[in-house]
């Protein structure tokens, strides 16, 4: 389970996302596809590349929906991983949280 | 949380240096003694990395490795392999089967927690 | 657990090792063609090597690494087990077997010996067929001048090898670079196959900031639409620089895991022209690691000592080697206290899950030895109970006799099942054997092939300890002398490979070993004169051929011409006999000219109790080993009929046998005893016949525990042991063989015969 959908467009994501997250991942938003979309970082302890790769092309997918897709907490290491990756989500990030 | 490290290796001698080794590096350390029984454990413990040998009776580490790939929930978990002497066949059949690293004996403490850190977050 | 208790396993899991690769080449010597037993002994070697590599021992290390690497050839067919290449083989397995005891007790190894094998295992992974006797022959012209175990050496790094000794791979110009930063970029691009395989492109940029300072632009163009992406597909790529004092190795060995499944490229920065906008990393990533960082610290310091403590090794003696790693080590231990419990808990969930596993646990042998004597303690005690409570008892079926047949049942089982702890098969024992028949048979040129039977007979470990010694004796005789030489077996219509048969089993509460030969035989007529020229018969002696043969147990007894270095050493088959009649065993030969000998031993399983019929001769109590008695008879006065001076026999169905009377051989009274009012106990002698030993009375069989007479007193001639009877008082057991020897006429000396009043009360 990549994230506990509280309610439809609010995604928590879980601790750990590795491999095998990314499908779990790609499969939630897809249902979320549509909708504007909120989601939780801030349990976020390991993210691999590949639901990095999910992550910002929902973002991209959503922006051509033009719906809102947007951090609204992001972990420490989520943000530092992003950082090493070379990922820029300031974008993103609620503006309440952008650094 | 300590990250918890499964051994597969068919040696008591081998077995017990991991053991050792990884206990005093603060890693939480199960063992197999073979293949089969890696698989078996495998499902109980939930391993944050497997290091283990190639060398073994009833499976062997190449047919682990791929039971382990293989494994819907555990496919993800980085793969060390114990090999001699840079021996380079191995390595690569290793590899095929989808190891993730390798770790060349003569066993050295230093050499094993470098490569367990290397592949482990 | 330390480094030395792990050597310790390391040395016990060689043996075990040693006697699977043997069986193993035994089976492929057999015909036995199952890749798994190929495998297992491939995987025996690989075991050695891989064990003594961590304890550098170099001589174990590069010996096994050739024999590995010969035995890979076999393992992929591309060399044939045949007759000749096992033999080497077994060669090999048997200096293998040198250099693990020489690494353990110190002490060297033939180096000629070793040195020819690796030659040999060489060649034949080369693909050269063995050549017979190219063993001990030098080979001047060997394609390879360098010896062999410089050349293993490169492959099976010592620890030197790597503490900066070689040269360094890096080309001179690098060298000068690590003065002064250089930049280097850095493209990175994984495919899928890397993350299948667990690697993860973060962790591996992770790493990269640890070689220097960093910038990095991540290249998302080739990432599909979010609706037909792959989840797991590999679309980020990285163009990284990055500005160090290191060189390029260090960088490309951040990716050493990754290198097959990434495109990768490390260059020098050329220009500064950087028209890609790199966004600097910081060196500060912690929360990456795991989260508690501080575990981690005691691990990489944990990590880093070992690391200083093996360098430390590098350079000291290899036997100090492994006490630095675990000073280190506990070093470690006590400064992380947390951590240690932690490790501790760690354990012995380790420990859960090995329990889980295995099915056994290695016991100290002293920590048996104590169990089984106060076991045998407890059944001397409940006996003893049993006897005070039936003299008082005079209704004789009271409830305390119900309980007491049970406590009796129950601490038999005890016994029993406490007996088991220590029985262990024979196997080996026999395999060291077929070591000693290759050995033998070499020197003595002949061909000879070991068959086993009944390995896994279980027996008594004192048992086994004490049986190698005259089992060794006897296979030594049996290829020296039993076996005749390839030309003679031809000529005699045999296969000149001569067969030694060795099989033990269980028969009637005893272990019965047999060495069978196909021989030439007992040459009666040489034995018998033999017997005679060292006055051990009368010249008119008429003996039956069964006599002839057990003639070879005599004293002082050989019948090879000449001396030989194998088993000429002075001793001959009477201390074979002596050994295991020590062991209250018995053994025997028969013979059949030109076709060989058979020598049956037959032992007990344990040394520690005895099946014994208790006795009463001239008033005191003793105990005759059950397993001597062939039959118990009330002899008649018709049926005794004197002979000589004061010989006596006995007539049993039409045959004779000589009567011994048991009193008046051990001295307990000064005439003979009447017969006919005592019994007679018929016993099995080895030197062949039949004996009948006169007691006064019987009083039953019981199973009693061995108390040594040596240890507690002195040795009594006619005397194997003593033990306590159920009334607490001192029972001696009969050694039947002296005593049926002192009645041919070797009287058991007399400053040392029983007196009556003797007490033995303390020998308990």
């Amino acid at each position: 389970m990549a994230g506990k959908k509280a309610e439809k467009g609010n995604l928590k994501l879980v601790a750990v996302l590795d491999l095998n997250e990314a499908s779990v991942l790609h499969g939630q938003l897809m249902n979320a596809r549509g909708h504007d979309v909120t989601i939780d970082a801030s349990e976020v302890q390991r993210v691999g590349v590949q639901c990095v790769q999910v992550l910002m092309a929902a973002a991209k997918a959503w922006e051509e929906d033009k719906k809102t897709f947007v951090f609204e907490k992001v972990s420490d290491a989520f943000r530092k991983t992003m950082q090493l990756i070379g990922i820029n989500i300031d974008h993103l990030l609620a503006k309440e949280i952008r650094q | 949380m300590k990250k918890k490290v499964l051994t597969v290796d068919d040696s008591r001698t081998i077995r017990n240096m991991l053991l050792v080794t990884l206990n005093n590096a603060g890693f939480e350390t199960i063992q197999a003694e073979d293949g089969v029984e890696g698989l078996e454990v495998l499902e109980e413990c939930n391993p944050d990395v497997i290091v283990t040998d190639i060398n073994m009776p009833r499976l062997d580490g190449f047919g682990f490795i791929e039971g382990v790939r293989r494994n819907d929930k555990y496919r993800a978990v980085p793969i060390l392999v114990l090999t001699t002497e840079s021996d380079a066949e191995k390595k690569n059949r290793a590899r095929q089967a989808g190891a993730t690293g390798w770790i060349v004996k003569p066993f050295d403490p230093a050499k094993l927690i470098d490569a367990i850190e290397r592949v482990t977050a | 657990m330390d480094m030395n208790e792990i050597k310790e396993i390391f040395f016990q899991e060689c043996e075990e090792q040693l006697a699977e690769l043997e069986s193993g080449l035994l089976k492929l010597n057999d015909g036995d063609r199952d890749p798994e037993t190929v495998n297992a002994v491939f995987r025996a070697v690989h075991s050695i090597k891989g064990g003594a590599g961590a304890f550098g021992l170099d001589d174990l290390v590069s010996f096994a690494h050739v024999f590995e690497t010969t035995l890979d050839c076999v393992r992929s067919n591309k060399l044939e087990p045949t007759q000749d290449v096992l033999k080497v083989m077994l060669k090999s397995a048997d200096v293998l077997a040198d250099l693990v005891s020489a690494s353990r007790d110190g002490g060297g190894v033939d180096e000629g010996r070793s040195r020819g094998l690796v030659k040999e295992l060489e060649a034949l992974a080369r693909g050269e067929l063995p050549t017979g006797g190219a063993a001990e022959a030098p080979k001047p012209a060997a394609p390879k001048p360098a010896p062999a175990p410089a050349a293993a050496a490169p492959a099976a790094p010592a620890p030197t090898d790597e503490s900066g000794f070689q040269p360094v791979p890096f080309s001179f110009d690098d060298e000068e670079e690590t003065i002064v930063p250089s930049v280097y970029e850095v493209t990175f691009k994984p495919r899928r196959e890397l993350y299948a395989k667990g690697n993860e492109a973060a962790l591996l940029l992770r790493d990269l900031t640890r070689v220097g300072e960093m910038s990095i632009n991540c290249d998302t163009e080739t990432l599909p639409h979010f609706d037909k992406m792959d989840p797991e597909g590999a679309y980020f790529s990285w163009k990284i620089s990055v500005k160090t004092e290191k060189g390029e190795q260090d960088i490309r060995s951040v990716f050493e895991f990754a290198e097959w499944d990434c495109d990768l490229d490390v260059k020098l920065a050329e220009t500064t022209d950087e028209e890609l906008p790199m966004v600097p990393v910081p060196f500060d990533l912690s929360a990456l690691d795991d989260d508690s960082a501080s575990e981690e610290d005691a691990a990489e310091d944990a990590a880093s000592i070992q690391a200083a403590a093996a360098e430390a090794v590098a350079a000291a003696e290899t036997a100090t080697n492994v006490s630095k790693m675990a000073a280190a080590a506990s070093r470690v231990e006590k400064k992380e206290s947390q951590a240690a419990a932690a490790a501790a808990a760690a354990a012995a969930n380790a420990a859960n899950a090995a329990n889980s596993a295995g099915q056994t646990i290695r016991v100290d042998l002293d920590r048996v030895d104590r169990l089984i004597n106060l076991v045998g303690e407890l059944v001397i005690n409940q006996a003893m109970l049993s006897q005070s409570v039936i003299e008082n008892d005079t209704t004789g079926t009271s409830s305390i006799n119900m309980g007491l047949e049970e406590l009796q049942q129950l601490t038999r089982e005890i016994q029993d099942s406490v007996m088991a702890i220590r029985a262990q098969p024979v196997k080996p024992v026999f395999q060291r054997m077929s070591r000693i028949v290759r050995e033998v048979a070499d020197m003595v040129g002949k061909s000879i092939r070991l068959v086993t039977e009944g390995e896994n007979t279980e027996v008594d470990k004192t048992v086994i300890d004490k049986l190698a010694e005259p089992l060794t004796h006897m296979i030594r005789n049996a290829v020296d002398h039993g076996i005749e030489s390839p030309e003679k077996r031809e000529a005699a219509g045999k296969n000149p490979e001569g067969t030694v048969k060795l099989t033990a089993k269980h028969r009637s509460g005893r272990i019965v070993i047999e060495l069978v030969d196909d021989g030439a035989g007992i040459n009666r007529e040489k034995v018998r004169q033999k017997a005679i020229d060292n006055d051990l018969i009368p010249a008119d002696a008429n003996l039956s051929d069964e006599e002839i043969d057990n003639l070879i147990f005599m004293p002082g007894f050989s019948t090879a011409d000449k001396i030989s270095d194998i088993s000429g050493r002075g001793v001959g088959m009477d201390v074979v006999k002596r050994s295991i009649q020590a062991l209250g065993g018995r053994i025997s030969i028969s013979s059949r000219p030109g076709l060989g000998s058979t020598f049956t031993m037959s032992l007990p399983l344990t040394l520690a109790v005895l099946d014994g019929m208790v006795v009463t001769v001239a008033g005191q109590t003793l105990v005759v080993p059950l397993t001597a008695i062939v039959e118990t008879l009330q002899p008649e006065a018709s049926s005794i009929h004197s002979f000589g001076a004061n010989q006596r026999l006995i007539s049993i169905r039409n045959s004779f046998c000589p009567l011994v009377d048991v009193g008046r051989i051990l001295n307990f009274r000064g005439t003979q005893a009447n017969p006919v009012e005592g019994v007679a106990l018929l016993v099995e002698s080895e030197g062949g016949g039949q004996r009948a030993l006169m007691v006064d009375a019987i009083q039953g069989q019981r199973q009693v525990v061995i108390k040594s007479l040596e240890a507690n007193y002195t040795h009594v001639p006619g005397i194997a042991a003593a033990t306590i009877l159920g009334d607490g008082r001192v029972a001696l057991i009969l050694d039947v063989d002296a005593v049926v020897a002192a009645s041919r006429g070797q009287s058991l000396k007399q400053e040392s015969s029983l007196k009556s009043d003797m007490s033995l009360a303390a020998a308990g």
